[in-house]
């Protein structure tokens, strides 16, 4: 064999060897321990740190709010979704509270086509009359707990019946449902499905109040009816007065968030829940104060009333009893 | 030369020999070297000092599970909480073109018989959720007369026999015991093989890492119990996420009382993701 | 800081991962490349192997543009990948079902072979610098004759062997190195439009094309730089062998396109609408009627007259450059085009080429001269004129 082809053979061997050991040293050591691929990268893949962290991991602190968040109709959402992940807290500070709800809640409940008809949808602009001012749909939705108990109750009273039977409470609520002092509520042109509730609730024990309870549960479903029907029926008369307790311009300011629910002046868009207008301030002051307390139960009314003061609640009666309960024609 | 010239049977022999010298190094280094590489190789296959240690982690054996998903496409909201959930817990890169996990919208419009198909890259929906990092469907059908609508988070499919393992190069991506497809991010090269060969546009091409990436199950949530991210934060059980040797487990059930297909079965790669409630038009 | 995405616009419905195109022009640059370098090698292999004396003047000229262009063909896809420090881990685990694994293995078998037959092709002319010169470039030859000055008939007998057994294996490996481009495309399933089992014979047979045009328009500009008379004997049997492969290169793509509209499957609708859309121009105009159609009927047309001497020579020349046009537009309608229709089936993308940045337009050009100015330099160290090589010594004795 001629000198150049023997000398290039060896140069191609000696690479070919040089290759072979590079191939060797550079291959990374758990390559093809399980496949084709360097075993190693799958633990490393594995460390890494999750960053949304479960309910679970928030129930270890906050056991009332998830109390309360998984025993309603928001407990298919987790906590993060709306709070962002919890990696880092409570390290790094608190998770946000989301400030705009209409942005926030409207991504699910924004009625869309193509969602299907169990997600409970709302046209904004009709669900929201105050939308255009923003109004956060928080102010009558706790986002724990979003269902607004309003179960409409039906009206099968009969009037008459219900006079009658209103005998025995005209010594606390007045013979024409005005009440006679401060404490008592009147009665006259109320809501009636939202007596026949209030009623219905006192007679089963999902309220408790010294006085009423014992009264509700002599009464029959007949009777709350009627007592409905006839309260309801009844003429409000009561006119406006001013309050000596409270500061009527300061609670109209604070009335807006209530005007969701309550209606601007006081008178309730939805029978359900209770017209406000010309009512006891002190009635109104104690109830409040009862809803913040717990005592009197509404999880709607204990995410309002918790943000209220003692000085907040005397303007909003302040407020109140000054507007008239007629209802605007 | 004068030496060779006088004793020309010792220089033959003396030529000989040292060209045999020659040879028999040449020879015996390629030996070895084939050698070093043939036993480093197999002692990285047999592993026998790790025998019976769990892998990839102490607490979680790999051996013991195949992973499945499931979407009920007749639940989603398509409120997209799990594409920002999903590019939150990934560090997927904050835009609107790039994905590990998406949902599309159909709409049939009153009688027309081909849908309206969008996601969140069109620029519509970019402009309704007002940035390219939070995600919403505008909602641009709410005056037009729809006759069915409908929305389909997508995801990768995690193959069982992917076409994305197939091509890649050099084996930067690969399918665990477990049943999950991963991607070795210290080995991946970036030549987007895997991108192009995906049929259903799962991967994307990460910029700044210069590697490719996809939906990986959040690998680093399963193996420690928790759900992927997706799967958590769906307020309406769209997505289902569970374990194929658990009888009872969600996807097991999911699977077992519903009808249910894969997207694209013509391609052979056999998908593990399983839809309920799907359409003609989707794929 | 985030890069800056460019998505591109789209019409119709795209996955989202798809508004970003992954595959640029480089990697249609890429298969020009090896294409160019498979053609070229065709040539020298067709007057080593086959014996087409008419080639000679060529030969060695193939050998170093089949050689210059394959140095450049890795730049291309290194500058594309997002990691181009880590490109051996194809040639150190590479994943055999992938086709794009062999790459490393047949470009670095590619290589060697073009380095060896290059050198045996020119050992006379390097052994005989070395000992004429004592310059810088007298020690580089010296370097190159491995220390043997030996050009005895027996060694030059060895060499021509060695010659024509690379010429052979090399013919397979350079059809390799193209091929595996092509099934490259062809073996996908996520694509209709680079689905196909004819995908790699039609990169090969247009690469075969491209690359006698690339031989046949160096030649000519070499000859007249040299002022010497373009042999008409050589570029007719460039021009022949152009004529015949095109008339396979036509066939195929027309089967390929044939076969995609008669089977029809679902995405079709797509596919009509982009063909008769944005591709019409670059496709059935530029690719195939300006630049295969065309050349291949004025070729039929001088062959059928006869034609020779100048016009026959500008025939041929114009017809290459058109081919070469022509082929390059193929690996742009194939890359792009196939990346522009959805894997959806129900949209389009439309690319956009930036001039500028590290995948641009400039950074094609300039990929795609390089080689060419390699070419200048290399031949000056080593004339692609047969005198002073091993052809011209073997034929001074007598040999072939």
């Amino acid at each position: 064999m001629p000198t150049h082809i023997f000398r290039l053979l060896c140069l191609m061997a000696g690479a070919l060897v040089v290759a072979m050991i590079g191939k060797s040293i550079l291959t990374a050591d758990s390559f093809y321990r399980f496949g084709h691929y360097r075993a190693n990268s799958v633990p490393e893949i594995a460390a890494q740190e999750p960053v949304f962290q479960t309910a679970r991991y928030c129930l270890s602190c906050h056991t009332e709010r998830v109390a309360v968040w998984s025993a309603n109709s928001h407990k298919s959402v987790t906590c993060e979704v709306c709070h962002g992940a919890a990696q880092g807290h409570p390290k790094n500070g608190k998770l946000p509270v989301p400030k705009d709800a209409v942005k926030l809640c409207t991504l699910c409940h924004e009625a869309m086509p193509g969602r299907p008809s169990a997600q409970p949808q709302i046209e904004v602009a009709k669900h929201n009359p105050y939308a255009s001012t923003r109004q956060q749909c928080t102010a009558c939705h706790n986002p724990h707990s979003p269902k607004i108990a309003t179960a409409l109750v039906k009206l099968t009273g009969n009037a008459a019946a219900g006079k009658e039977r209103a005998t025995s409470c005209a010594s606390c609520h007045g013979a024409e449902g005005i009440s006679p002092n401060d404490t008592w509520p009147n009665l006259a042109g109320q809501n009636a499905a939202y007596i026949a509730r209030i009623l219905g609730a006192y007679r089963s024990g999902d309220q408790k109040d010294v006085a009423m309870t014992p009264l509700a549960q002599a009464l029959s479903e007949a009777d709350i009816q009627d007592l409905a029907a006839y309260y309801g029926g009844l003429s409000c008369k009561a006119a406006p007065s001013a309050s000596p307790v409270g500061d009527a311009a300061a609670g109209k300011a604070l009335a807006a968030n209530c005007a969701g629910c309550h209606g601007e002046t006081g008178i309730s868009g939805n029978p359900a829940w209770p017209n406000l207008a010309a009512q006891k301030p002190g009635y109104l002051v104690n109830v409040l104060k009862a809803f913040k307390a717990g005592l009197r139960k509404d999880p709607m009314m204990a995410g309002v009333s918790r943000g209220l003061s003692d000085a907040d609640m005397a303007n909003l009666a302040a407020y109140y009893v000054g507007q008239s309960c007629q209802p605007k024609k | 030369m004068k030496e060779e010239d006088r004793n020309p049977s010792q220089a033959a022999r003396r030529e000989f020999l040292s060209k045999l010298g020659r040879a028999a190094t040449c020879v015996g280094a390629v030996a070895g070297a084939a050698g070093l590489g043939v036993v480093s190789n197999a002692s990285g296959k047999s592993e026998p000092a790790s025998e019976g240690a769990s892998f990839p982690t102490k607490d979680y054996d790999w051996t013991q599970h195949q992973w499945a998903f499931g979407v009920d496409a007749t639940k989603c909201i398509g409120c997209l909480r799990c594409v920002e959930a999903c590019k939150k817990e990934n560090s997927v890169p904050q835009n609107a073109h790039q994905f590990r996990t998406w949902v599309e919208r159909y709409v049939y419009l009153e009688g027309e018989d081909a849908a309206h198909i969008d996601s969140q890259q069109d620029p519509v929906n970019i402009e309704a959720s007002g940035s390219q990092k939070e995600f919403r469907f505008a909602n641009r059908y709410k005056n037009a007369k729809v006759e069915k609508a409908f929305f389909v988070p997508k995801l990768c499919n995690h193959c069982t026999h992917p076409a994305c393992v197939q091509v890649c190069p050099v084996g930067a991506t690969y399918k665990t015991k477990d049943g999950v497809v991963l991607i070795d991010h210290e080995y991946c090269i970036g030549c987007r093989y895997c991108v192009q060969a995906c049929p259903y546009g799962a991967r994307y091409f990460n910029e700044e890492a210069g590697v490719s990436d996809k939906c990986t199950w959040c690998y680093h949530r399963i193996t420690k119990g928790l759900q992927p991210a997706c799967v958590e934060v769906c307020p309406v059980g769209a997505r289902i996420f569970g374990d194929r040797k658990d009888p009872q487990s969600p996807i097991n059930l999911f699977i077992r009382n519903n009808r249910v297909q894969v997207l694209r079965p013509e391609s052979g790669n056999a998908p593990n993701v399983f839809y309920v409630g799907i359409d003609k038009e989707v794929n | 800081m985030e890069p800056v995405i460019h998505s591109v616009p789209y019409v119709g419905w795209v996955y989202p991962n798809e508004t970003i195109f992954e595959w640029s022009v480089l990697i249609a640059v890429y298969p020009y490349l090896t294409g160019l370098v498979a053609g070229a090698f065709t040539v020298s292999s067709l007057y080593q192997v086959f014996g087409f004396q008419r080639l000679k003047p060529v030969a060695h000229l193939a050998l170093l543009t089949s050689l210059c262009f394959m140095i450049f063909v890795p730049t291309p896809l290194l500058l594309h990948l997002g990691h181009p420090e880590r490109a051996f881990n194809a040639t150190l685990t590479p994943h055999w079902t992938s086709a794009m694994a062999a790459f490393g293995y047949f470009a670095s078998f590619y290589v060697v072979l073009l380095l060896l037959e290059t050198w045996f092709a020119y050992r006379p002319f390097i052994v005989e610098q070395a000992q004429k010169r004592t310059d810088l470039l007298g020690k580089l030859y010296g370097l190159l004759t491995l220390g043997s000055y030996d050009v005895s008939p027996r060694a030059i007998a060895y060499d021509q062997k060695w010659i024509l057994w690379l010429a052979i294996t090399g013919i397979p490996a350079a059809h390799g190195l193209h091929g595996y481009v092509g099934f490259m495309y062809g073996s996908l399933k996520s694509r209709e439009w680079w689905s196909s089992d004819l995908m790699p014979v039609i990169f090969l047979f247009s690469a075969i094309i491209s690359g006698v045009s690339l031989l046949v328009v160096l030649y000519a500009a070499s000859c007249k730089l040299r002022k010497i008379p373009i042999d008409v004997e050589c570029v007719k049997g460039l021009a022949y062998t152009i004529w015949g492969f095109i008339m396979v290169a036509i066939l195929l793509e027309s089967l390929a396109f044939a076969n995609l509209v008669y089977k029809g499957r679902e995405g079709i609708e797509m596919i009509m609408q982009y063909v008769t859309g944005p591709l019409l121009i670059p496709y059935f105009l530029l690719q195939f009627a300006i630049g295969l159609l065309l050349p291949f009927l004025w070729l039929s047309y001088m062959i059928w007259r006869g034609t020779t001497g100048r016009a026959m020579i500008i025939g041929v020349t114009i017809s290459s450059i058109l081919v070469l046009f022509s082929v390059f537009m193929m690996r742009w309608n194939v890359v792009i085009g196939g990346q522009e229709i959805s894997k959806t089936g129900k949209g389009l993308l439309f690319y956009q080429l930036f001039v500028g940045g590290k995948e641009g337009a400039l950074v094609a050009i300039a990929l795609s001269v390089a080689p060419l100015i390699a070419l200048l330099g290399l031949s000056r160290i080593l004339p692609p004129w047969i005198h002073g090589t091993v052809s011209s010594r073997v034929s001074a004795m007598g040999g072939h």
